[in-house]
């Protein structure tokens, strides 16, 4: 049965309880940061942040508005860190959470630049790449995540994602508007959903995110057809063709 | 960042590797000689380079010593796992080759006809290897998420022509500084050297290196052309022309402009067109040739650290 964590960004008030909960679950240290000029903080996600509130500022009629939403790891259904892991360290959960073995990780980096998200980083303290896990050691003893367990304002919800799928579209459909759900579909289906009152792009996320590893052939082509043909022209040109023509100078010049 | 200077680093010296090897491939079979002397002085060359280049690979993980995890998994979808056996299969013929040359003076004619034999099948397999050794580097920056590198598939490309540049720049160097210790009065090095090839013949006629020279201006040349198309893609890409911005008039503007596109492309092409059609003994064309040559191996390096940098930012 696949499973998904439900993000209901309009009944977020990014009181940021979700972030303090998931790094005392999983041991993660606190980060010294300096005030940027908004409450919206640690800045970005790190190796020791797997879980965060962002605080989008807009100007609306005159008004200034919040638009809150989570960043932390959306697991994919066809996830790129996954595809490109050169050494079988992350799978892929039975609920369908995507998971970095922690003793297996060699800390390449590449799932990092892999992400259409930016999820995992790489820590130099343990030589691996981390993120968030969905809480696996949590859920599999029938607890839910510890960001679901204590949002204080039901925004966050975990379960069955067909389930939360149709409860979300309930709920999309009864805020009217722009207001839409993201990652039933994006890259095979997320099993991160959010409920957003406008589009994915106003929050920062991308409206149509590419897995990494889609235009694999292409891109092996590109440089295999481009060895053969620099291979063979230049040389062919220098080595042979010049090496002709000055022969054939050469037996016109003897004839005369 | 992630992916910090050891990395690209490592781009440049295995691309230098495999291109040299594919050079001095293509010079055998296109001038029809049956010496393979460039062909061993480029796998001699080209094996240390992608050894070094595999070290700092290794340096660059952040758990070192569980590098051996690689090679417990071959993945065709991931490009990092498929360079990791690309990488041995070839360091493994090169090494072979280079076994097989230092033996050959030293065994039997028949046997060292064998040898031959065997040399010149390893090395046919190993154009293939060397071909996706160069293009592996490329696609492992190109299959991510970071628009400088995935927003075209013209990086692989890119990086294939700037290794087969630097790969014969390489060769010019080297043959060059060989043939001065042959010419020259250090004796001991000499035959330190001809302990290591296992011959005494491993000068590069002067007209070989000019033309290798020549045949890097037709390379760069196309390294333009793609160089060319790799921008337009991103420009008229949605994504891709902000991540360009960070290379052409961001942060990394001074070295694209200066190292990539000037001491890369622009100068060594213009220099190797002034000694186009002279003698390999004019006065000035080797002075020539090496800064040329070098200009592409110092720009070689400058273009791995402004794309790998460059697609982080």
């Amino acid at each position: 049965m696949a499973d998904a964590i439900l993000y209901d960004s309009t009944k977020c008030t990014a009181c940021r309880a979700c972030q303090v909960a998931c790094k005392q679950w999983n041991e993660l240290e606190a980060e010294e940061t300096t005030n940027r000029g908004t409450y919206e903080n640690p800045p970005e996600l790190s190796p020791s942040t797997w879980n965060k509130i962002k605080f989008t500022e807009l100007e609306e009629g005159g008004e200034f508005k919040w638009l809150f939403t989570r960043l932390a790891c959306m697991h994919c259904e066809d996830a790129s860190c996954l595809n490109v892991c050169p050494t079988g360290a992350i799978s892929k959960t039975d609920d369908g959470f995507v998971l970095i073995d922690q003793e297996w990780c060699i800390g390449c980096g590449y799932c990092v630049q892999a992400c259409p998200y930016h999820v995992p980083h790489k820590d130099e303290h343990t030589g691996t790449a981390r993120k968030c896990t969905s809480c696996a050691n949590r859920t599999s003893n029938d607890l839910m995540p510890a960001c679901v367990t204590t949002c204080p304002t039901g925004a966050l919800s975990y379960g069955d994602r067909s389930t939360l799928i149709s409860l979300a579209e309930q709920r999309v459909t009864a805020l009217g508007g722009s207001a839409t759900l993201y990652g039933k579909n994006e890259l095979g289906g997320l099993h991160a959903l959010y409920i957003l009152e406008d589009s994915p792009e106003v929050y920062g996320l991308p409206a149509e995110p590419q897995v990494a590893t889609k235009n694999s052939v292409g891109q092996w082509l590109s440089g295999l057809l481009t060895a053969g043909v620099i291979t063979a022209l230049p040389f062919w040109f220098i080595f042979k063709r010049k090496s002709q023509i000055a022969a054939g100078e050469l037996d016109k010049g003897g004839a005369k | 960042m992630t992916w910090t200077a050891l990395i690209w680093i490592y781009l440049w010296l295995a691309g230098m590797a495999g291109g040299a090897f594919l050079a001095a491939k293509a010079v055998g079979r296109f001038s029809g000689s049956k010496d393979d002397s460039l062909l061993r002085l480029a796998t001699y060359l080209a094996l240390p380079l992608a050894v070094v280049g595999v070290l700092l690979l290794i340096f660059e993980l952040g758990t070192p010593i569980w590098f051996w995890h690689l090679f417990t998994q071959f993945d065709f979808g991931s490009p990092m796992s498929m360079g990791t056996w690309i990488l041995i299969a070839w360091a493994i013929i090169a090494m072979i080759m280079i076994v097989s040359w230092w033996l050959q003076e030293k065994v039997s004619p028949e046997a060292a006809a064998s040898l031959a034999r065997m040399r010149k099948l390893l090395s046919r397999i190993n154009i293939f290897f060397s071909a996706a050794l160069i293009t592996y580097t490329g696609v492992l920056l190109a299959v991510s998420s970071q628009s400088l590198w995935a927003g075209t598939v013209l990086l692989p490309a890119l990086f294939v022509v700037s290794a087969v540049s630097t790969g014969v720049a390489v060769l010019v160097l080297a043959a060059l500084a060989l043939n001065r210790i042959a010419d020259g009065s250090m004796a001991e090095l000499k035959l330190a050297l001809n302990q290591i090839f296992g011959t005494t013949q491993w000068k590069t006629p002067k007209e070989t290196i000019l033309k290798l020279a020549e045949a890097d201006a037709l390379i760069i040349v196309l390294e333009i052309a793609v160089m060319i198309g790799y921008v337009i893609w991103l420009v008229t890409s949605t994504s891709g022309s902000d991540a360009l911005g960070v290379i052409t008039t961001g942060s990394m503007a001074a070295p694209f402009w200066v190292g990539v596109v000037l001491l890369a492309l622009l100068i060594p092409f213009g220099l190797d067109i002034t000694i186009r059609g002279k003698a390999a003994e004019a006065k000035g064309v080797m002075t020539t040739v090496i800064t040329s040559s070098a200009c592409v191996i110092v720009g070689g390096l400058i273009l791995r650290w402004v794309i790998t940098s460059g697609g982080q930012l």
